[in-house]
């Protein structure tokens, strides 16, 4: 491309081009000043040639045309170094007024980075930019070291109205008011002159001019003497299109009144002026001093002698130089000459003469050290190769050079280098080298902070422009500036950086840095007082928990602060803290279904249904119940909305999750609901359909909430603290008082008191408990939908004294309280127990009784009323009595029983059915659903053994051991009851009574059981009736407490369930006694934590199997003690064995008598063969007293074994076999001979017993089906009879 | 810093990982475990690859990463090469491996209970051979990617004990 | 002696960066690393540049800034690790020693079957191990 339209091109034309200097009388200003002009500006727009033809020829012969050129007008007290203080202000306020157009367009987000590089690059870079460079190159103008700004022809304006004007021309050129550059002989003093006569026409007719100029031109010389009539209209009302002036009026007040006298005729004429200007006194001016100067540089510099002899004598004159910046060169040095040469030849576009010389000259500088001039040679060069538009490579050399030797070798040398620097830029950037401008403008970003930050800005777009673009250093830098900005507060200037960086590292995780820039430009927007904006950015920087704790706090208080500085309090916004987990979120409504307690929301509702299944109408029918009665078009609505009642809570649990170290306070956390009439259902679904578009919406749910009338429904409102890093369940209520729909749109808090923040539920998705049985697919607006209907009563249920820490076996009497809030009544109430075994529901006459004493027994027989009815069915529904009706003040409480059946954590579940009166309400009925968890703790265990006595068949010897396991309670144990008709119990020897049953402590008691003979079949009815002596009063008698009746209603049905729960063991089926052991608890302040009642605990032993591990149980009778005259014979005693099969099978019987000493044996391997019978139970089973006759035995085994023959036989058979049908008895004699006094064991003989049982019961794994059992010790005792 | 672990190690930790999620944790789904298995293989890949391609310069192209597969990353898992690699230049590689370590100690036959015909027994037993090779195919997918190559895995072993991975790149 | 090393993923999401300087100059070196990417990213796409260490993990000297050195090195995984130094003459072999030994700490951390891909690594022995590292450099470059 051609070099000269490249920016650096055209910023030369306009920086680098001849200079007139201009000198005027006071008058000529005046003149001018009529047009709010003064001389110079006036004719500056004419100034600038577009093709102006002229032909050039300077020191090579043949000539070309200059087309493009332009004119500098200066005036002489102009021409002079700028001051820096002075310039550095016009930058700052340069700077300044940009920052205010800026200021309209902060609020407009930043632009992002591929978007801007989409737009050119102009319309992205702040335009005032290339004025500030100009300014900047400006400041260095009419430098001595350079000679494109030395004036090239003086210009001397007089007016005509001027006395004497000749004379004011000669004094306006005096020497002492010329500026330093002529004065000081860095340029030559002989300047072309050019005089211009300036007529004012509105004070004469131009002829008066033309008098003075034809007398003056004797004295000028014709062509150097010019008119110049302006201000021709009489009246000022002439109208520019596109006026030129207003370009070059900085601080343009009215543009249109530029120029208001000057018509067309004067613009021309100023044209022509300046044409001739130009072509007939600059330019060949220009060229002849070019010529001129060439012929003198060829003539001493050129040539291989010249090259010589110049560097001979530079190095003459080393020593004498001042090592500032070398010597000072006059305009008639030929060092300056041949600067004045090259820049001549520069501006006339004669690049080639230009190069070489400044070739030539650069070599002398760098040799003299002159490092100044040097540079600005060396900047000139590469701007020339530039322009020459070849070998890239040596201009940018050459602008290093001069940059790097402004830096480091010419003092205070920053600005040219800065000038320098930017010529460089724009060299680079016309050749696509952004990255290396951008390090340029680093360079040049100099410790001045305001200049610094300029530079950084735009060395941040030439990375932006950069191929690849650098976005991360085009953030880096912008950040720095807007740093620099900030330091020489230029706010808007610094925000505008700063957000442009956001746009960079928006969406990266660079949290660190993202937070300093959002916090930075907040408070600075804060600083600005667009507080808005500054909490738009302080919400980005909230969530930092990645940040220091310190950290935390400030944002948070700087946050807060601009809030309330906003007046944001009342107003709505997202606030992304705390942290709602949507999925925690939990809706819990009472439709027809109504909970007791918390605890029973908790329950799975899939377990409630399976409990209500038998207690409500079934569904379908249900439905089509409560449709009906509805009017029709809200029917189908309800279908898939929810359900609640007027007056009855919703409860929304949400989960607030604090991310960051610092605790933050939550103040009236509260729903966002709205509630509408049915009416308008339509414009709901509308509204919560677009509702699922998100923020906006949030502050049109929040104005539509601000104007609900509160009336229509009450919102709870919580206070909460979230601790650091914690999560807190927030439980809300809605309460809704008028019928309609309902939606639960979100929730708002307060965020430490001042802001407000909600979030929006309908945006998310998320389970909920208390689902309806209905298709599970529904959108999630239905959810937090609701169809309120109008007020239903409602069962308020509790059951009263229900302990949650109980003994195992405690038999409580409790009472269910239900209660009515509402008006309308309700009936048909039922009721139903997940665990009958436990809780038992009590008859209405139960209410006062007052327990326990109300169990005992009745000495008088009237037990009729309290005779148990069996309840059918262990889980059924207990219906109450029809004519029962829940009123509003009128609770109802019916009695229960609680029974800790076994130790363990128990859940009861309670469902309450019960129908709303008046016939056309919305549900015909409801359910309350209770729920209570209780511990039970063990308390005593007992254990019994039965076993058949030896001796009689109808006699159960009874072990009951009983232990306590309870390290805390002492327990007196009191009454044994068996139940069953066929049975009673006592104890073996009654002075015996069981001691207080201490902590941790068992004891060991033996009972009798007796089989009483009435041949009652044993069905389960009759089992239950009492009998006498079917309990055993255990206390000691001292004591006034009678037996507990455990027919009685409570007990009985409590051990009902118990026989149910407790299966019966496969074996010994038909004959199996009830035990019920009742004992108390004895009051003692100890620390169990079980609230003390005088209650009973009662023990359930079901199922005791009577059978011994052999069907066959037999008994010998016979004397026990005989007296003989053994003179006379042996003594011949006769037995009787009675066996009974307790089998439900045939059983074959053998038995052998043993002569043979194989007691010993045999008793020991009998424990082997029967391996059920644990710690050889029966083997000391005797009447009476246990001690006392184990020793004996021992005694008399051992004189049987000592003895070597046997003084007594069995006589008879030695063995009888016999077939016994099932449950029969039958007799067998026995005979056995006794030689000689003394106390024999008869045991030494076997039954073997063999079982046949039917086909089809084969269980035999369980049952053994044949075994050999030992005979029972039988003592007997021969005396002699004297 | 080669820290090795015994293969009859890795080996039955492979087959107790199959079976546990096959028979135990997702018995009824089989295609979630098979996806969880990918899942395990694809993080061991992704870590695995990080380790073994320290040291070497970066790949140039898809090519070379898969060569990278082939050789190092193999023979580092199973002391072996891939024996075969075949291509398609459109993004499709065949890695086969003529004895594939992890099914090489695997009765082929079918398995005792399936008295029936040999053929449901052959098929159980392909299915439980292609439960054990979610894992590699993980593996590969894993390391691939990380290497910044998307790409989906399977397995074929229509020949063992030859067993050969396609990989297929997602352009 | 070394200022920051940091562990960049290839998203160019930071995984790890640790300043060793008493200084407050966090954000700086933040920014700093942060910009090494780019010329990561330049090193990477056009090779002439990188010229004969044509994609080799160890990039060199990413960058000079004003007073600090940044050293690339970019893995097979597209993992960058950065290495902001002060010191003015340091030696290449100390620098790819140094990021070899980094780089085994990464592997080792990111082996962690708790450690989450992508995620910030947060685990304490890499902290420690990294540490050393950095110490070790110190000692070696100074010798």
């Amino acid at each position: 491309m051609d070099p000269a339209n490249t920016p650096l091109g055209r910023m030369l034309l306009d920086e680098i081009s001849p200079v007139v200097m201009v000198l005027t009388t006071p008058l000529v200003d005046e003149a001018c000043q009529k047009n709010g002009l003064s001389f110079i500006e006036m004719l500056s727009p004419f100034c600038v040639f577009n093709n102006i033809d002229v032909p050039v020829r300077t020191a090579s012969d043949q000539p070309y045309r200059l087309q493009k050129f332009k004119l500098r007008l200066f005036y002489a007290s102009d021409i002079r170094q700028p001051d820096l203080q002075v310039t550095k202000e016009r930058l700052k306020e340069v700077i300044t007024k940009a920052g205010e157009e800026e200021s309209l367009n902060l609020h407009l987000d930043a632009p992002q980075p591929d978007d801007l590089l989409s737009r050119s690059e102009s319309e992205v870079l702040p335009s005032w930019f290339k004025f500030f460079n100009k300014e900047l190159i400006r400041t260095l103008s009419f430098s001595d070291h350079e000679a494109f700004d030395h004036p090239v022809v003086c210009l001397l304006v007089v007016s005509s109205k001027d006395d004497q004007p000749v004379n004011r021309f000669v004094d306006l050129f005096n020497t002492d008011q010329l500026p330093s550059l002529l004065n000081d002989g860095a340029m030559d003093p002989k300047i072309h002159k050019l005089y211009l006569l300036l007529h004012d026409n509105q004070d004469a007719p131009p002829e008066k001019a033309t008098k003075f100029l034809s007398e003056m031109k004797s004295t000028f010389g014709a062509n150097a003497l010019q008119l110049l009539c302006i201000n021709s209209s009489r009246d000022g009302l002439v109208e520019h299109l596109e006026n030129p002036w207003t370009l070059y009026k900085s601080d343009a007040l009215s543009t249109h009144s530029l120029g208001r006298f000057l018509n067309k005729d004067d613009v021309n004429e100023i044209k022509d002026l300046t044409q001739d200007l130009a072509s007939k006194h600059v330019i060949p001016s220009m060229e002849e001093k070019v010529r001129v100067l060439n012929q003198q540089v060829s003539a001493t510099r050129k040539g291989f002698r010249n090259q010589i002899k110049n560097l001979w004598w530079r190095k003459g004159k080393e020593e004498s130089l001042d090592a500032s910046n070398g010597p000072t060169y006059t305009f008639s040095s030929t060092e300056s000459q041949i600067r004045v040469l090259g820049d001549y030849a520069f501006m006339l576009r004669d690049y080639e003469l230009a190069l070489s010389n400044y070739r030539l000259i650069s070599t002398d500088y760098k040799l003299d050290k002159a490092w100044k001039r040097y540079a600005g040679v060396q900047e000139m060069m590469g701007v020339t190769y530039f322009m020459l538009n070849h070998s890239r490579k040596e201009a940018e050399y050459c602008m290093e050079n001069a940059f790097n030797t402004y830096l480091k070798n010419v003092p205070a040398g920053h600005q040219n280098a800065t000038r320098c620097g930017l010529w460089w830029i724009e060299m680079l950037k016309a050749r696509d080298q952004y990255k290396e401008a951008a390090s340029v403008y680093f360079h040049i970003s100099g410790e001045e902070s305001l200049h610094s930050a300029v530079m950084l800005e735009q060395a941040s777009y030439c990375y932006l422009y950069s191929k690849p673009p650098m976005l991360r250093k085009y953030g880096f830098h912008l950040v720095l500036s807007g740093n620099q900005y900030k330091k020489c507060d230029q706010i808007k200037h610094a925000i505008r950086t700063y957000q442009r960086a956001i746009s960079v590292f928006k969406g990266t995780t660079w949290s660190y840095i993202k937070d300093h820039v959002h916090f930075h430009v907040g408070q600075w927007y804060a600083f600005l007082g667009l507080y808005d904006a500054a909490v738009v950015h302080m919400l980005e920087v909230l969530m930092c928990a990645h940040q220091s704790k310190t950290t935390q706090e400030l944002f948070l208080k700087n946050f807060l602060h601009f809030v309330q500085k906003a007046g944001k309090a009342c107003e709505v916004l997202k606030l992304p803290l705390p942290i709602i987990n949507a999925s925690s979120l939990k809706v819990v409504f009472e439709d027809h279904r109504t909970y007791a307690s918390p605890a029973a929301i908790g329950v799975r509702e899939s377990l409630w249904r399976s409990f209500e299944e038998e207690v409500i109408p079934s569904l379908p029918t249900a439905r089509t119940n409560w449709l009906e009665v509805q009017s029709k078009p809200i029917s189908r609505k309800r279908k898939e909305s929810n359900v609640c009642i007027v007056g009855e809570a919703i409860q929304v649990d949400v989960e607030f999750k604090n991310p960051l170290q610092i605790s933050i306070p939550l103040t009236n956390v509260s729903l966002i609901c709205e509630l509408f009439e049915r009416s308008d259902e339509a414009q709901t679904d509308a509204s919560t359909s677009s509702e699922l578009q998100n923020n906006e919406h949030i502050n049109l749910t929040a104005e539509r909430l601000m104007n609900f009338d509160k009336s229509s429904f009450a919102l709870s409102d919580v206070d909460c603290t979230l601790e650091s890093g914690s999560t807190t369940m927030v439980k809300l209520t809605v309460t809704p008082r008028e019928e309609g729909i309902l939606n639960i749109v979100g929730v708002k808090w307060r965020l430490s008191g001042s802001v407000v923040g909600c979030y929006n539920f309908l945006t998310t998705t998320m389970k909920k408990t208390a689902t309806r049985k209905k298709k599970q697919k529904r959108s999630f607006t239905d959810n937090l939908k609701f169809e309120v209907i109008k007020s239903l009563p409602k069962l308020e249920g509790l059951i009263h004294t229900l302990p949650e820490k109980v003994y195992a076996g405690e038999l409580r009497h409790l009472t269910l309280e239900l209660s009515n809030m509402s008006e309308a009544a309700v009936k048909n109430l039922k009721m139903k127990i997940s665990h009958p075994r436990f809780l038992n529901i009590g008859k209405a006459e139960h209410l006062k009784v007052k327990y326990p004493t109300c169990l005992e027994k009745r000495t008088d027989g009237e037990q009729t009323g309290s005779l148990a009815q069996p309840i059918e069915g262990s889980d059924s529904v207990f219906h109450f009595p029809n004519d029962i009706v829940v009123r509003k003040d009128s609770p109802l409480s019916w009695p229960l029983w609680f029974h800790a059946a076994v130790p363990g954590n128990i859940s009861l579940y309670i469902v309450l059915y019960y129908e709303i009166e008046d016939a056309e309400s919305f549900m015909k009925y409801r359910t309350l659903r209770m729920f209570y968890n209780l511990e039970v703790l063990p308390a005593i265990d007992v254990s019994f053994q039965i076993s058949p006595l030896p001796s009689t068949l109808q006699k159960f010897l009874v072990r009951m051991d009983v232990a306590s396991r309870t390290s805390l309670e002492d327990f007196q144990i009191h009454q044994l009851s068996s139940l069953g008709s066929q049975w009673e119990i006592s104890l073996i020897d009654t002075l015996f009574h069981p001691p207080l049953l201490m902590s941790a402590q068992a004891f060991t008691c033996f009972l009798m059981l007796k089989r009483c003979e009435k041949p009652k079949g044993s069905d389960e009815v009759s089992s239950l009736t009492p009998c006498i002596g079917g309990d055993v009063k255990l206390s000691p008698n001292d004591d006034g407490e009678s037996l507990y009746d455990i027919s009685l209603s409570p007990l009985s049905d409590f051990h009902n369930c118990e026989r149910l729960h407790q299966e019966k063991p496969s074996q010994g089926d038909s004959d199996t006694v009830d035990f019920v052991l009742i004992s108390r608890r004895v009051h003692s302040e100890s620390g169990s934590g079980v609230s003390y009642s005088p209650c009973l605990l009662s023990n359930h032993a079901c199922h005791c199997s009577i059978s011994s591990s052999s069907p066959i149980s037999w008994a010998v009778e016979g004397p026990r003690e005989i007296h003989h005259n053994f003179s006379a014979s042996f003594c011949e005693v006769s037995l009787r064995m009675t066996l009974y099969n307790s089998s439900d099978a045939v059983a074959s019987l053998r038995v052998n008598t043993l002569d043979s000493n194989q007691s010993g044996f045999l008793l020991s391997d009998s424990s082997a063969v029967l391996p059920t019978n644990q710690e050889g139970w029966y083997n000391v089973s005797l009447e009476s007293e246990i001690k006392v006759t184990s020793d004996v035995r021992g005694t008399i085994l051992n004189s049987l074994s000592s003895e070597s023959i046997r003084p007594i036989i069995w006589s008879g058979s030695s063995s009888t076999k016999l077939q016994l049908e099932p449950s029969s008895t039958v007799q067998i004699p026995l005979q056995v001979c006794i030689f000689c006094p003394g106390t024999y064991d008869l045991s030494n003989y076997v039954v073997q017993w063999n079982l046949q049982w039917p086909i089809d019961q084969g269980n035999e794994e369980t049952r053994p089906n044949s075994g050999t059992c030992p005979g029972y010790p039988y003592y007997i005792t021969v005396l002699p009879s004297s | 810093m080669g820290r090795e672990v015994s293969e009859s190690c890795v080996e039955s930790l492979l087959i107790e990982m199959v079976s546990s999620y096959c028979n135990r944790f997702y018995a009824d789904k089989p295609e979630l475990a098979a996806r969880r298995i990918e899942a395990i293989g694809y993080q061991v890949g992704h870590q695995l690859s990080e380790r073994y391609t320290m040291e070497r310069p970066r790949f140039i192209d898809h090519l070379e990463a898969i060569k990278f597969i082939c050789k190092d990353f193999w023979s580092e898992i199973f002391k072996k090469q891939i024996d075969n690699l075949k291509t398609n230049h459109r993004g499709t590689f065949v890695l086969q491996d003529n004895r594939f370590r992890w099914l090489s100690r695997m009765s082929i036959e079918s398995s005792p209970e399936t008295t029936g015909s040999s053929q449901d027994g052959e098929d159980k037993a392909a299915q439980a051979m292609s439960m054990h090779l979610y894992f590699p195919c993980g593996i590969i997918r894993g390391a691939l990617s990380n290497l910044g190559i998307p790409c989906a895995v399977s397995a074929d072993i229509s020949h063992l004990p030859a067993c050969s991975f396609v990989i297929r790149i997602k352009a | 002696m070394i200022v920051c090393v940091a562990v960049v993923g290839h998203q160019n999401n930071p995984l790890y960066i640790q300043s060793f300087t008493e200084a407050d100059d966090a954000l700086k070196l933040h920014h700093v690393v942060h910009c090494s990417l780019d010329v990561v990213d330049e090193r990477v796409n056009n090779p002439k540049k990188s010229g004969p260490m044509l994609n080799e993990t160890y990039l060199g000297l990413l960058y000079p800034t004003e007073n600090y050195k940044v050293y690339g090195y970019l893995t097979n995984t597209k993992v960058k690790f950065i290495l902001v130094t002060t010191d003015l003459d340091v030696k290449d072999a100390d620098v790819r020693n140094f990021f070899r030994r980094f780089h085994a700490a990464y592997v080792d951390a990111v082996s962690n079957p708790f450690h989450v891909p992508g995620k910030k690594i947060t685990s304490r022995t890499f902290a420690e191990r990294v540490s050393t590292i950095v110490k070790a450099f110190g000692l070696s470059s100074a010798g």
